[in-house]
């Protein structure tokens, strides 16, 4: 029986407290011992007469539970300047105060600004209209926002293009969709309250904000402030994190607007909501949060372009949880088992030295360790023999090989007809097997490859530019390979479910506008240079748009390479997604599923599994200067990619938040050389001499029917789906029937010689457990087998036929 | 006894999905069966397998289904209008073998949506739902295997030749109800599905020892890890011995056994040979064949290619038609032949059409689908649905209807998130009886 206790103390804010061996109970939810009270937001500022904001005050129990007490706490002002209406505050005069919560023995305050009293704000198209449409749903891509528009009226998609829609809105129809003499008889105003048959239905009511918004301004005679008015910088949305306990549960949230003059508004009333989970956390238009059934959700809010979102767990009530969990080994295991912590989910055992040694050369050298290993691994008694056995991997060449693979999947390393010659593609991918040999940091290598110019042949990185030649293609690559970033959407509209818009789009793309190309002395030969010139044009307003990083700042080019410019930028420290997005991708090849997944999909509506963990992976591959071994390193010691792949009642369903290790099927190419490898019998591979292993294989165009049908990358796109590890019925038929398996035991001899030189049958099956399953068959399987086999003399195939079962295998195909 | 072989096909998916967190697995099954008997289809099934001819590109409406012979050239384009068996209906010309035939189909002509992008309009033609960027839906095919799984120990999904789109796949489904891909295609010479047959020098008595064999060494590791790709793998490999056991199963892949008038008949090409094969398998017993046919993203030269392309599609969709009718099948086989959108309604500078997904036109046959009707019109130039508009949604909800599966239905996707089958989508009464 472990140690019961209930915490009494402030848990969440030390992480170290979370990984002692801890235990909770939630008998004592019902009285309610807060630790900790929050109001949102932080600061209040009120810059206009009828300017306001409603607060939230979230108070944090003991057990990590949040619960939200607006209602309950004590709220004062501390001067003049504005008053509390319900929840929300108003301006009174101008000048500064504080507002206090008080909750029991706890406090917590927000500050308020109040400017501007006297000022009556004006309607405007930009703040107050389209937000209005946007909420409403008109310019969804299902309604207005189609690219036909719908029944007679077409808006831009989710408003990128509010000049237009502002034309659209005001010069088409004119006196009946807007009806200055008669506001309230606009169709734009009919149509949304249902007072004339609407394909999309009633969408509000008379006395709404909303209505009352669209008719001030067709009142005020449809007012065009989008020169001049201010933008939107950023959106907050609080409270950032809630754990809540049991369904039914609510928590309101607030959604806040930063103007580029300065000044804020609750957006509560105008940002879309949304939750990436609605049965565990749903998030009504008002923003209340309600909770559903266990899990995990991330509840969202749109505003203007910017969408941001908050964690939601729900736990049942009266969950009982306690977890014994190991100390943990460095920064990675306190980061994860703080969120096991979070979750009441207990991690699974630690895998045994046979289970580790397996997985780990595997993951690090695609291969299986050799009998002797085995058994030398297991019986040394060194008590830091894993993390020996770690470093010695490290240095083997064939992870440099397996590494090299991977980048090359991410870099497109093909041959294209008239593009990229053999010899060129060849050169490309023994740059990159050089640069992991050689432990080149991956900043610096992949800083070369983005500016790169040069021949093909003396500079193997410019084949990048060479086997894609579409410069929107080439922009989209960039962002999605290096920074984790799909930025597809917005070549045509705003991104719906990203920060993107197409001015982002097209600024980013601008870097690639002036990359030329010419034939090389060698007719397999290109050049690829800067012509110094070329433009990016943005098809909506037709206009040039100047070189500009994503979400950040335009940079002077003047004079130089876009593409240096852009490659400094991209594989900078202070870039926000190329580190994360490197270490998660070597996260998620060593533990089977990123900390964002997919690992080419970083966007605000695909949050990481563990914000804390991505940041503390990305900041240390930074500190390590880029180099992949220390961070494989750490992943591999951590106690988190140790665990067993058997799992616990509290953590069978969990996929997202590394309890157990995950079961993974062998990927193609580590598959065929681990069969070549335990039957002695090797493959001729296309391009390359007998013996060779797939992983070596340069060329994405190059496979065969094993490689192809066990989801080998054609490196058609960067898209990390390329590389396909889900079973298929082809799989288990070419395994039974085809050559590879069969032909391959048959071929290798190694049940005859063996049985030449004198082994027992039982000898012989032992041999084949452990090369092949890294492990001795259990007394009772050995004794099966042996029946099965029979007492023959030389019973080559029956014992082959052992051999075959065990290649067949789930403990062989699957990395476990 | 390996233990997944103690779970139903239904279990076994719900244990798959139980990602994320969530209910205990006991909570689950409950939960599941309680769904299950609610939904328990109470639909009685008219069509047993569905054969999906899937026209990839965008195949013109105007010039094939729904000529535009009243409407100026630059609409109707250069090709004739021809009269078929459904009285004051026309086809394009290019159907002269179809039209004869039309008294056995329906077709629609005023499908719509709203996505002109290849990948998102095929990802709403064969799932029923709109691509969404937070979840990747099952396709048709892989629906239908997950909830009738396989018969006659035929694949319940079987993709000819390839499995075409990614949106073709099991979505947020268990990869267990992929289709089967047979990696040749039927068109060739000496076409033969792989790995189906025994490799040399294994007998039955030497394989069902393997089999045994396997069953020993899987025992151990089945028991312990109960991972959803694992039990995935081992579905397949319970399906592929049921196929390579049975040699009904194995002959249905097997079109060189279709006497050569029949393979004349079909047309010894890509339409022809796929379709037959297709034919060959639901009479076996496969649940869901897509085939797919040519390239119809015509935005150049429309009438040339489509004088090109359409007489093999005619002469074979009409062969299978009357062939499925001649063996008693049609009435049970739903053949659905749609793409992902139509094509403009005028022809532009290049001679060809662009991408159009307001209205076009899909055809339906067997199944319990009408005989000789038309629903729906798009007008005097196809531009948009002039009545009865049919969605996606209704499209797919109707097929369900028709296999018996109840489209309301909801399946589970990872995190335990309850999905109807289709949202919003109506059994459509001008199409099925």
């Amino acid at each position: 029986m472990k140690a019961v206790f209930a915490s009494m103390l402030p848990r969440y804010t030390s992480v170290a407290l979370a990984l002692a061996t801890f235990a909770a109970s939630t008998a004592l939810a019902g009285e309610a011992t807060y630790v900790e009270l929050s109001v949102y937001p932080p600061a209040a500022s009120l810059n206009h007469a009828a300017d306001y904001q409603s607060v939230v005050a979230v108070a944090k129990r003991a057990d990590g539970v949040s619960e939200d007490v607006t209602e309950q706490v004590e709220w004062s002002l501390d001067s003049e300047v504005a008053f509390l209406d319900g929840s929300i505050l108003r301006p009174e005069t101008n000048g500064h105060g504080i507002l206090h919560a008080k909750l029991g023995e706890l406090a917590s305050q927000c500050d308020v600004t109040v400017t501007g009293v006297e000022v009556n704000k004006p309607i405007s198209y930009r703040h107050d209209v389209i937000p209005v449409l946007v909420r409403a749903g008109c310019n969804s891509g299902a309604c207005h926002g189609s690219a036909r528009g719908k029944d007679g009226f077409r808006l831009s998609l989710f408003g990128f293009d509010p000049k237009g829609d502002y034309e659209r809105l005001t010069r088409e129809m004119t006196t009946r969709r807007i009806n200055r003499a008669l506001p309230d008889d606009s169709l734009l105003l009919v149509k949304a309250v249902g007072g004339v048959p609407h394909t999309g239905g009633k969408l509000f009511e008379h006395d709404t904000v909303y209505y009352e918004k669209l008719r001030e301004w067709i009142e005020s005679g449809v007012p065009n402030d989008l020169e001049g008015a201010p933008t939107v910088e950023s959106v907050e949305f609080y409270p950032p994190r809630v754990v809540l306990e049991g369904a039914g549960t609510t928590q309101r949230f607030v959604a806040i607007a930063n103007y580029s003059d300065g000044s804020t508004r609750d957006v509560t009333n105008l940002a879309v909501f949304s939750s990436n989970n609605d049965s565990v956390a749903k998030l009504d238009p008002s923003a209340l949060a309600t909770a559903g059934m266990r899990g995990e959700a991330f509840v969202m809010a749109r505003f203007d372009t910017h969408t941001v979102g908050s964690q939601v767990i729900v736990l049942p009530e009266g969950l009982e949880y306690e977890a014994e969990m190991p100390p943990p080994v460095n920064y990675i295991d306190e980061l994860v088992d703080s969120k096991l912590a979070d979750l009441r989910l207990e991690p699974s055992v630690q895998s045994t030295d046979a289970e580790f040694l397996r997985r780990l050369y595997i993951d690090t050298i695609g291969m299986l360790p050799t009998p002797e290993e085995v058994e030398q691994f297991v019986a040394d008694a060194t008590p830091d023999k894993r993390a020996k056995k770690i470093d010695e991997l490290l240095e083997r060449e064939e992870f440099s090989q397996i590494w090299g693979m991977k980048w090359a999947e991410l870099v497109l390393v093909r041959t294209e007809n008239n593009r990229v010659d053999y010899k060129a593609m060849f050169l490309y991918s023994e740059w990159l097997k050089e640069q992991m040999e050689t432990g080149v940091p991956l900043d610096k290598m992949f800083k070369e490859l983005i500016g790169s110019s040069g021949s093909s042949f003396d500079d193997p990185a410019v084949n990048f530019y060479l086997v894609e030649q579409d410069t929107n293609k080439i922009s989209e690559n960039v962002a999605q390979s290096f920074l984790g970033i799909r930025m597809q959407c917005a070549q045509c509209h705003n991104h719906p479910f990203d920060r993107w818009t197409m001015d982002d789009y097209y600024g980013f793309t601008a870097f690639f506008t002036q990359i030329s190309r010419k034939r090389g002395s060698d007719y397999r030969d290109w050049l690829v240079f800067n012509r110094g010139s070329g433009e990016s044009k943005h098809p909506v307003t037709g206009q040039n748009v100047p070189p500009k990083f994503l979400g950040g700042e335009q940079p002077d080019t003047k004079g130089r390479d876009r593409r240096e410019v852009v490659a400094e930028w991209v594989t900078s420290p202070e870039n926000p997604w190329f580190a994360p997005s490197l270490a998660n991708r070597v996260w998620a090849h060593f533990m089977g599923v990123g900390v964002v997944e997919p690992v080419d999909d970083f966007r605000v509506s695909n949050p990481p599994s563990n914000p804390e963990l991505l940041d503390a992976i990305g900041t240390h591959l930074v500190d390590y200067k880029y180099d992949l071994r220390q961070l494989v390193r750490d992943i591999c010691n951590s106690n988190a990619y140790q665990r067993s792949t058997v799992t616990n009642q509290s953590n069978e369903t969990d996929t997202a938040n590394f309890a157990h290790a995950q079961t993974r099927r062998m990927p193609a190419e580590t598959l065929l050389d681990c069969i070549c490898q335990v039957t002695q019998a090797p493959e001729k591979l296309p391009g390359l001499p007998v013996g060779s292993r797939a992983v070596e294989i340069a060329d994405g165009r190059s496979s065969n029917y094993f490689l192809t049908t066990f989801g080998r990358a054609r490196r058609d796109s960067v898209c990390a789906c390329e590389v396909k590890s889900e079973p298929t019925l082809s799989q288990a038929l070419h395994l039974l029937n085809g050559g590879t398996v069969h032909s391959k035991i048959a071929q290798g001899k190694l049940v005859r010689t063996m049985l030449d030189e004198g082994s027992t049958p039982e000898e012989v099956i032992d041999a084949i457990y452990l090369r092949c399953l890294a492990r001795k068959p259990s007394d009772t399987e050995r004794e099966k087998l042996l029946a099965a086999v029979g007492d023959g003399d030389k019973p080559v195939a029956e014992l082959e036929d052992v051999f075959w079962a065990i290649l067949n295998s789930r403990e062989f195909l699957f990395n476990h | 006894m390996p233990h997944y072989q103690g779970l139903s096909r239904r279990s076994f998916l719900t244990v798959g999905s139980l990602a994320g967190l969530g209910l205990t697995l006991g909570d689950y099954l409950f939960l599941r069966q309680a769904q299950a008997s609610e939904s328990a289809t109470a639909l009685s099934e008219k069509a047993k397998s569905v054969i999906h001819i899937f026209m990839p590109g965008g195949m013109s409406a105007q010039e094939s289904w729904d000529p535009k012979p009243n409407a100026p050239i630059e609409y109707r384009g250069e090709l004739r209008a021809i009269n078929t068996k459904i009285r004051g209906e026309q086809f394009s010309e290019l159907l002269p073998q179809t039209a004869k035939v039309a008294d056995k189909m329906t077709v629609i002509r005023s499908l719509t949506h709203g996505e002109a992008a290849h990948e998102r309009g095929v990802h709403n033609m064969l799932t029923g739902y709109r691509p969404s960027p937070a979840l990747v839906y099952p396709s048709m095919g892989s629906v239908v295997s997950h909830e009738l799984g396989p018969r006659n120990n035929l694949p319940a999904y079987i993709s000819v030749p390839n499995q075409f789109d990614p949106s073709a796949g099991t979505g947020y489904l268990s990869s267990s109800f992929a289709p089967f891909s047979l990696g040749a295609a039927p068109e060739r010479n000496g076409f033969k599905v792989r790995d189906l047959n025994l490799p040399g020098g294994v007998d039955e008595v030497r394989y069902n020892r393997r089999r045994e064999l396997l069953d020993l060494v899987n025992c151990d590791f089945n028991d312990r890890v109960a991972a959803d790709n694992v039990g995935a793998m081992n579905t397949f490999y319970e399906r592929a011995f049921d196929m390579v056991n049975s040699a009904e199963a194995r002959e249905a892949f097997n079109l060189e056994a279709e006497d050569g008038k029949m393979r004349d008949r079909y047309g010894r090409n890509q339409a022809g040979a796929r379709m037959l094969l297709a034919r060959r398998l639901v009479e076996a017993g496969a649940r869901f064949v897509t085939m797919t046919y040519g390239g119809w993203d015509h935005h150049n030269q429309i009438t040339g290619n489509m004088r090109r392309l359409m007489p093999d599609f005619d002469r074979a969709y009409a062969a299978l038609l009357s062939d499925l009718d001649e063996r008693g099948l049609l009435d049970s086989t739903l053949v659905l032949v749609s793409s992902e959108f139509g094509r403009t309604p005028k022809i532009n500078q290049d001679g060809g059409r662009d991408h159009w997904p307001k209205v076009f036109s899909v055809a339906l046959a067997g199944g319990g689908v009408h005989r000789g009707s038309i629903v729906g019109s798009s007008g005097a130039t196809a531009t948009e649905p002039d009545d009865t508009p049919i969605s996606p949604e209704d499209l797919a909800t109707t097929v369900y209807h028709q296999l018996g599966i109840n489209a309301e239905k909801e399946l589970i996707a990872p995190g335990a998130r309850p999905i109807e089958i289709v949202k919003g989508g109506q059994v459509r009464h001008e199409i099925v009886g």
